[in-house]
């Protein structure tokens, strides 16, 4: 064997063994699709926490690798993107916004509880796993709680089908579609979410008042209420 | 020039020793068979989609293997349209995602009369679902094999043996009736063989691929016929 062939099978072997140390994975903004569901006649707000622009998490295997996930802001695409497709009118608000002083039927506020993914060297499979668990609070327009909802989202991909990078990547976007279409399956049972739409079409005068009566009448409400 | 002639020789010889090894490949068996329910078949315009059952029943499916049945199933003079799944995922979110994918037929009319669903998977033309689950397992193995290299050249030396067995399932659902129209399923063992002199030569057993092929084969077959077994 030539000095340059066992150069070559040097270097392949230094590749190798440096691809086995871990990485950085980025999410680049990943979306959803348009759910095909009928839209909830409510109109609601979100406040998303600080994190949700910059969520990054660290795995470390003792004495083996360290890999590092920053999800940057897919969380908050994530929640703009389903709540504006599951209710009729959606609006995001900022955190020192006073929710009560909207016209609105209900305040979401998602969190994460907790962030873990597991590498194939830590589970001894091929797989790379995600699991994500959200935490939905929802506040009725007068900002009482009306339920703390925790949601758990696992999403896998294979290792072996993808680059290593590629398939964390792919585990965490499955992860995050998996809350969403938890979400879009169970959070009016879990949460009657709907019900506060019940609530205001009883709240509503049944016969019709003139223009500037209603609205003085409503801005009336909303003050009494705060 | 003559330098590198002198030293391509040998090079050469390994890489041509080692396609001559892959051509030859190791030995494999395999056993594709069906079962029928329904009665198939395909008009134009209509096709299928090749789905891995959902992770969440235990299903371990490579995404590598779905695509190859995909393809070969696409491909050829008999070959059926196949719509993307990715596509199909997409265009039908969150409905078949595999935590909201329904695991039997009898899920399907709940999951038509939901809002837009039906006219999407009209507008798609899938006619048939095709849900592969099984793998690929290395099942055993032996033999040893060492390699030693140094500034004056390497080496192997040894013999090593590993069996691969692909066991697939394909189930057809028939979106017109909304019923269960089959299974396919496709067995293949493959034995791989890796001497060693000098010169390692691989006599792969390709299991995954044989079985991928197998099962596309059968598919398009199992569909097209209309005649119910």
């Amino acid at each position: 064997m030539s000095s340059r062939t066992t150069a070559a099978l040097l270097l392949t072997l230094v590749l190798a063994f440096a691809g086995c140390g871990g990485a950085n994975v980025k999410l680049h903004d990943p979306t959803i699709p348009e759910p095909l569901i009928d839209q909830m006649p409510l109109h609601v707000a979100a406040r998303y926490p600080e994190v949700f622009d910059h969520f990054v998490h660290e795995e470390e295997i003792i004495g083996k690798e360290s890999w590092t996930i920053d999800l940057g802001r897919s969380n908050k695409l994530l929640f703009t993107q389903l709540f504006g497709s599951m209710f009729t009118e959606f609006t995001v608000i900022e955190g020192d916004m006073d929710a009560r002083d909207l016209d609105i039927d209900a305040l979401i506020e998602p969190s994460i509880d907790a962030f873990e993914f597991s590498v194939p060297a830590q589970s001894q499979t091929e797989d790379f796993a995600v699991w994500i668990r959200y935490r939905i609070k929802i506040y009725d327009k007068e900002g009482v709680q009306i339920a703390n909802w925790p949601i758990a989202a696992y999403g896998k991909s294979l290792a072996t089908t993808f680059g290593s990078d590629e398939a964390l990547q792919r585990a965490a976007i499955l992860a995050m579609r998996d809350a969403a279409a938890l979400i879009i399956l169970q959070m009016d049972k879990a949460t009657g979410i709907s019900k506060l739409s019940e609530a205001r079409a009883k709240s509503e005068p049944d016969v019709p008042q003139p223009l500037n009566l209603q609205t003085t009448a409503a801005e009336d409400m909303r003050d009494e209420s705060l | 020039m003559s330098h590198f002639s002198r030293n391509a020789g040998p090079a050469t010889a390994s890489i041509l020793l080692a396609l001559a090894g892959m051509m030859l490949g190791g030995c494999v068996t395999q056993r594709v068979e069906n079962v029928r329910e329904t009665a198939t078949g395909i008009e134009e315009g209509e096709g299928v989609v090749i789905m891995a059952k959902s992770y969440h029943l235990g299903n371990e499916t490579e995404a590598n293997f779905i695509a190859c049945v995909g393809d070969s199933v696409g491909r050829g003079a008999s070959g059926l349209r196949v719509v993307p799944n990715n596509e199909f995922v997409d265009a039908l979110f969150p409905w078949f995602e595999p935590r909201t994918a329904p695991a039997e037929t009898k899920g399907l009319p709940a999951l038509m009369s939901r809002p837009g669903v039906a006219e999407k998977i009209r507008e798609t033309g899938v006619r048939y679902i095709v849900w592969l689950d099984g793998d690929t397992d290395k099942v055993a193995g032996g033999g040893s094999m060492s390699c030693a290299a140094g500034p004056g050249g390497g080496g192997c030396f040894g013999f090593a043996w590993w069996q691969n067995d692909a066991n697939y399932q394909a189930s057809v659902w028939d979106l017109t009736g909304l019923e269960d129209a089959g299974t396919v399923s496709a067995d293949v063992s493959g034995t791989s063989f890796l001497p060693a002199i000098v010169i390692p030569i691989p006599l792969i057993a390709r299991a995954r691929a044989k079985a991928c092929n197998a099962l596309a084969d059968q598919l398009k077959l199992f569909i097209v016929s209309e005649d119910p077994v």
